[in-house]
């Protein structure tokens, strides 16, 4: 609700032209503070289009908002009317940079320096391209020669960008209820109960089959299988020597 | 061109060695020396004939036309599952 008042008065203001702009940054440059406050809230809505960008790195929106503000602000003060750029072709390297800077202090479980976050931004740009023209994902050693570090670092790097989500967690993004990560997450050992009916039914088929085999049948199955009833019966099932090797592992 | 020669078989094949298994020619040999005298072939005979039988109720049960009887029955991924469920300990 508050974000949404936000957006509203943000949205309420007018854009500023090249000429205002120039005129403004002149005004900064003598010190004079509401110019330099209207240059700031004219270009709020810069300001949150870059910070949307961020949103699926594991920070809050607010913070968001608040980091590329800063970084707005950062802008404004150093800009340099005298170059001829409009403003926000400068203003959106100095947001960026506060945004990504915020982000890869604050997100994951693991805290990264900026360069590995950098790292991983060039990653998966790499990937982004690649795919696009070959149509096809590049492999982790061609990813790793393209950002110029080794395979194994990279795969370090990314295994602590990870981010963490709680099992605690709402799976909607409504908090007011409903399922939560922990209640969908299986675990590494479960199997599809879907899977576990079929297997059971083929095995009980399997089962009554087998009783259907003539002994001469039975026995060449098992002879080829190495399968005896009896391990020591080594008469009718002559071990290998993996099998051996096998029983007296198991034994002991 | 000359032909194709031999058989390749689709999805490889059942990996018996690595359980312990025989191969024809030995069952062959074993099954002679206890009375049921025969050779190779006939050992795969038998072996497959099993395999078919096993492989029937399969062919009944998801609804498949009975000449998937034999592509079954020949699968090695199929025979490496009945080789799993025998050797489970289920009584024959």
């Amino acid at each position: 609700m508050i974000l949404d008042t936000y957006f509203d008065n943000v949205g309420n203001r007018p854009l500023l032209t090249r000429e205002e702009e120039v005129e403004l940054a002149k005004a900064i440059e003598n010190g004079d503070a509401r110019a330099r406050s209207k240059m700031i809230e004219s270009n709020l809505r810069l300001a949150i289009s870059i910070a949307k960008n961020f949103r699926d790195k594991g920070c809050s929106f607010e913070d968001l908002i608040q980091e590329s503000n800063l970084g707005l602000i950062r802008a404004v003060d150093r800009f340099d009317w005298r170059k001829g750029f409009k403003f926000s072709t400068y203003a959106v390297w100095w947001i960026r940079q506060a945004v990504q800077s915020h982000v890869a202090g604050q997100s994951g479980a693991i805290k990264m320096p900026t360069s590995a976050r950098g790292i991983m931004y060039k990653a998966q740009k790499f990937k982004e391209e690649y795919s696009e023209e070959f149509g096809c994902e590049p492999s982790f050693e061609e990813v790793a020669t393209s950002v110029g570090i080794p395979a194994d670092t990279l795969r370090s790097i990314y295994k602590s960008g990870s981010y963490a989500v709680s099992l605690d967690r709402p799976l909607s993004s409504d908090e007011s209820g409903g399922r939560t990560f922990a209640e969908i997450v299986c675990g590494a050992d479960d199997t599809d109960p879907g899977e576990e009916i079929d297997k059971a039914l083929i095995r009980k088929l399997l089962v009554g089959a087998l009783k259907k085999l003539t002994p001469r049948e039975e026995n060449i199955i098992r002879l080829r299988f190495g399968i005896s009833e009896d391990v020591t019966d080594t008469k009718n099932f002559p071990l290998t020597q993996a099998m051996k090797k096998n029983i007296t592992q198991r034994s002991k | 061109m000359s032909m194709p020669k031999g058989f390749k078989a689709k999805n490889g094949y059942a990996t018996v060695g690595e359980r312990g298994g025989l191969g024809y020619r030995e069952i062959a040999e074993l099954m002679t020396e206890n009375g049921f005298e025969m050779k190779h072939s006939a050992a795969r005979n038998y072996f497959l004939q099993g395999m078919r039988k096993l492989a029937g109720p399969l062919v009944d049960l998801y609804g498949l036309s009975k000449e998937e009887v034999d592509r079954i029955a020949l699968d090695p991924r199929f025979q490496e599952s009945v080789a799993d469920v025998i050797e489970e300990g289920i009584e024959l």
